[in-house]
């Protein structure tokens, strides 16, 4: 992927990204942060402006695109520490060995380690489940575990652990 | 002029600026022409003419268009990217001289013609040589053109016709300042380049001096310092015989090699705004519009032989960058637009009338190169927008 850069005198600089098919992008960024967006077609195409945004805005999307950019987590609702562990999400598929096992009998807890605080069930949600909760197809199962463990859960739920 | 009404004319005059930007906003046309036309509307030969308080041309005005100049080339020179010129001279060069043979040639021969001397025609050509930087990178921005492959001749040629207006600034403004023989024009010429030479070694061996200068957490130092150490060079330049505008654009270019290029640009572009404007606006508080429709026929001649010129000169100039027909086209039909730095070189014109320039010749040129550059800066705009047109008409 080859990116050119060059200045426009009075401007700021302009950045062109090709990108697959013969089709790229110009970025236009002003000495005053205020940013444009162009994408052509073609070698032979006319450029076609998709985005004229200001700074702010512009360092907002350039976050997103660049993945460093997330809606921070109402971490003090949580009442455990969650130190390595993150939150995940895993849909229990129809076919998925936990599905019309409990919680319990599911050893998602011994198997894996993770903790299943919440369980998304269409429009209800059951926060913290007990042992006896019965899991059905179409549950979206809510996780506290490291990584590796989510993994496990993942692989375990899916049937292929 | 009594201290209380020059205020008020300098209110006038500021309120009047914004007010045709305001308009030039609307119309999504570029305000120099804007600009020149409030200026000439408000001086002594039309608003003065029908009896009403025009805006005298005051010390405030001569000095703020002064500070105009030397912004808009500080500014030139700022962002005058030398490694750009020399990494692709190549094309620059061949595309750069194009331009520069062909409209540089008719300017000199146009100006022969209607004058029959060298110094009339260096100035004509000068004026007729030089597009709108300005001008042409707000339509490439506006018309999303910027993004297509003919802004790279567009941008290259500009910068080497930068490149040129500084050495051409310094010989004509040595010229037209010399006196009238040969051994004060060439003493005249020598001053100029000894001091150009002057400011390169600066350039060269000041951008530890610049970056220590520049070193401050308070924005209000760090403008006042930038300001300070250019308007103070620009002037000392001035002083000793030196265009202003040439030594602007070194100091810009030596401010330019130091980390500190973003910050000038943030901090000094209200600055050079405001003062360009002030200048655009002075060019018309000087100008007598029936000086300019006098010399109408100058300015048709000079409109019909160089708008084709820089239309085919541009037109070549895409060529060497490989560009298709279409492309081309464009690059001509950019190139057209003519501005701020034709009407330096009136400026300086006008500077020598009655010494180094007949009066008569020195009026002549100046309201022609005004009335020129009304002219092809609407026109450059209008054929800008309209290639759409013109790229039909090519053969498939």
């Amino acid at each position: 992927m080859r990116v050119y850069e060059s200045e426009v005198p009075g401007v700021g600089r302009k950045f062109e990204l090709e990108l697959t098919g013969g089709t790229s992008v110009v970025v236009v960024v002003h000495h005053d942060g205020r940013c444009e967006l162009f994408r052509r077609d073609g070698p032979d195409a006319d450029g076609e402006k998709i985005l004229d945004l200001k700074g702010e805005q512009a360092n907002r999307l350039g976050s997103i695109l660049e993945g460093a950019y997330f809606e921070s987590v109402d971490v003090d609702s949580l009442s455990v520490p969650l130190g390595e562990a993150i939150i995940e999400w895993v849909e229990v598929g129809t076919g998925s060995p936990v599905a019309g096992e409990t919680l319990e009998s599911s050893e998602i807890r011994t198997e894996t380690g993770t903790s299943i605080i919440a369980i998304q069930r269409g429009e209800e949600t059951v926060s913290n489940p007990d042992a006896d909760t019965e899991l059905e197809p179409g549950d979206l199962l809510v996780a506290v575990g490291t990584r590796e463990e989510q993994a496990e859960l993942a692989a375990l739920v899916e049937g292929s652990a | 002029m009594a201290a209380e009404t020059a205020l008020l004319e300098v209110g006038a005059m500021f309120a009047a600026i914004g007010a045709v930007g305001f308009l030039a906003g609307r119309l999504d046309l570029s305000p120099i022409p804007f600009y020149i036309l409030v200026g000439i509307a408000l001086n002594e030969s039309v608003l003065g003419a029908v009896g009403l308080p025009a805006v005298s041309n005051g010390e405030f005005v001569q000095v703020g268009a002064e500070l105009g100049i030397v912004f808009l080339l500080f500014f030139l020179g700022l962002e005058f990217n030398l490694d750009r010129l020399l990494a692709d001279r190549t094309r620059i060069g061949t595309a750069g001289v194009i331009d520069l043979v062909v409209n540089f040639g008719v300017g000199l021969g146009v100006g022969w013609l209607l004058f029959g001397s060298l110094l009339p025609a260096l100035l004509i050509a000068g004026v007729v040589y030089i597009s709108s930087s300005a001008i042409i990178t707000k339509s490439l921005l506006d018309l999303g053109w910027i993004a297509n492959p003919e802004s790279s001749p567009l941008l290259g040629v500009l910068v080497f016709e930068d490149l040129v207006v500084a050495v051409y600034l310094a010989v004509v403004t040595a010229l037209v300042a010399g006196g009238g023989d040969v051994g004060a024009a060439a003493r005249a010429i020598g001053i100029a380049f000894a001091f150009i030479l002057f400011l390169l070694a600066i350039v060269a061996a000041g951008t530890a001096l610049f970056e220590r200068l520049l070193d401050t957490p308070s924005s209000e130092y760090f403008i006042l310092r930038a300001v300070g150490v250019t308007v103070l060079l620009a002037g000392a330049a001035l002083a000793v015989g030196v265009s202003e505008a040439v030594a602007a654009f070194f100091v810009g270019m030596a401010f330019s090699a130091t980390e500190y290029v973003h910050d000038l640009e943030t901090a000094l572009s209200s600055i050079r705004d405001v003062f360009a404007a002030v200048f655009f606006f002075w060019i018309g508080l000087v100008t007598d519009p029936f000086v300019v429709v006098g010399a109408a026929d100058v300015i048709l001649l000079l409109v019909v032989l160089t708008a084709p010129a820089k239309l085919l000169s541009g037109f070549y100039g895409g060529r060497a960058y490989a560009l298709n027909d279409r492309r081309s086209l464009r690059v001509g039909l950019a190139m057209v637009t003519r501005g701020e730095f034709s009407l330096i070189i009136a400026a300086v014109a006008l500077s020598g009338a009655g010494s180094t320039l007949p009066v008569e010749t020195a009026e002549t040129i100046y309201a022609a190169a005004v009335g020129y550059v009304l002219v092809m800066s609407a026109l450059g705009t209008t054929l800008m927008g309209a290639s759409g047109r013109f790229e039909r008409f090519l053969p498939s």
